[in-house]
């Protein structure tokens, strides 16, 4: 289930890990063509529960999500809604730099989307 | 073209400070170079927070005429980035069938009017709807561009003939 996607210019490194459970998504998200580059995490997790449980770990770290990635990012979210629902605890780290006020924002935007996850925004210098 | 049309087009340039002008076909190839082109000129800039608005605005522009572009194949595609006393102006350019722009003006007057706090709130509930959305975007470019701009957008339709509509959007940061 193990999943590693390197960053490139204009897509994030992914991390899928199962000890401890934890999904990274880190850098620029513009892909070409977004639900080919999101297609493989996001089957991964819409079968989460069923593969694995315990608590999850989501950490982000990002710079730059054009609004075409925000449907994918929202359908991530929507994974990790279902998994919590399943009886697991899903901690969201989202991670912004203090000069980004568009990641930051952004954070809170899909803190109040999903307010049954324990979500905290944590700004960066 | 002559040299002397050369002349008065370079003069037109200079005297409105324009960074970066773009006519002819937009690629998503060109995007990412143009993007590159912006970020190392940013990168200049002292303002980080204000050089990551600009940024986002450019992209999502420029994704909005490769996306709703009724003739890729043409050149009908501009992109125009301004810099004058510290206000970045970017416009986006591109042609559209007439039957299409009913839905873009209507969204359009709807973004104009309202403010920051409208905007987020109409921003969140596309989020909700985004993976709803046809096509390779998600419905919120606009408002984005709306979002991060520091006055209110503005645009103009103009008739091309009975099927066409020249559009351009234009976005103050």
């Amino acid at each position: 289930m193990n999943i590693h996607l390197d960053a490139t210019d204009r897509t994030p490194k992914i991390s899928l890990i199962t000890d401890p459970l934890t999904l990274t998504i880190a850098g620029e998200s513009f892909p070409e063509d977004v639900s080919s580059f999101y297609g493989q995490i996001i089957t991964t997790l819409s079968s989460l529960s069923s593969t694995v449980k315990g608590p999850l770990t989501f950490e982000l770290e990002m710079i730059y999500i054009n609004s075409s990635s925000i449907k994918a990012f929202y359908r991530i979210f929507e994974c990790l809604e279902d998994y919590r629902k399943a009886g697991n605890i899903v901690n969201v780290i989202w991670k912004a730099s203090d000069d980004d006020d568009i990641m930051q924002e952004l954070g809170e935007d899909f803190k109040d989307r999903f307010q049954d996850l324990l979500f905290s925004i944590i700004q960066e210098g | 073209m002559e040299l002397s049309q050369a002349t008065l087009l370079r003069n037109t340039l200079r005297s409105h400070n324009v960074i970066m002008a773009y006519n002819g076909v937009v690629s998503d190839d060109l995007m990412v170079s143009l993007a590159g082109l912006l970020k190392t000129r940013l990168l200049a800039n002292k303002d980080a927070k204000r050089s990551k608005l600009i940024f986002a605005v450019f992209m999502e522009g420029v994704q909005n005429l490769i996306w709703h572009g009724e003739k890729q194949e043409e050149n009908y595609g501009m992109i125009l980035i301004t810099e004058i006393n510290d206000e970045v102006v970017i416009m986006c350019g591109n042609r559209v069938s007439r039957e299409k722009t009913h839905d873009l003006r209507e969204r359009l007057n709807q973004i104009k009017g309202a403010d920051k706090e409208t905007i987020r709130q109409l921003y969140r509930e596309g989020m909700s709807q985004a993976s709803d959305h046809e096509g390779p975007g998600s419905g919120l470019g606009l408002l984005e561009i709306a979002r991060r701009s520091s006055h209110p957008i503005s645009y103009s339709f103009e008739d091309v003939d009975s099927e066409n509509v020249d559009f351009i959007l234009s976005a103050t940061i």
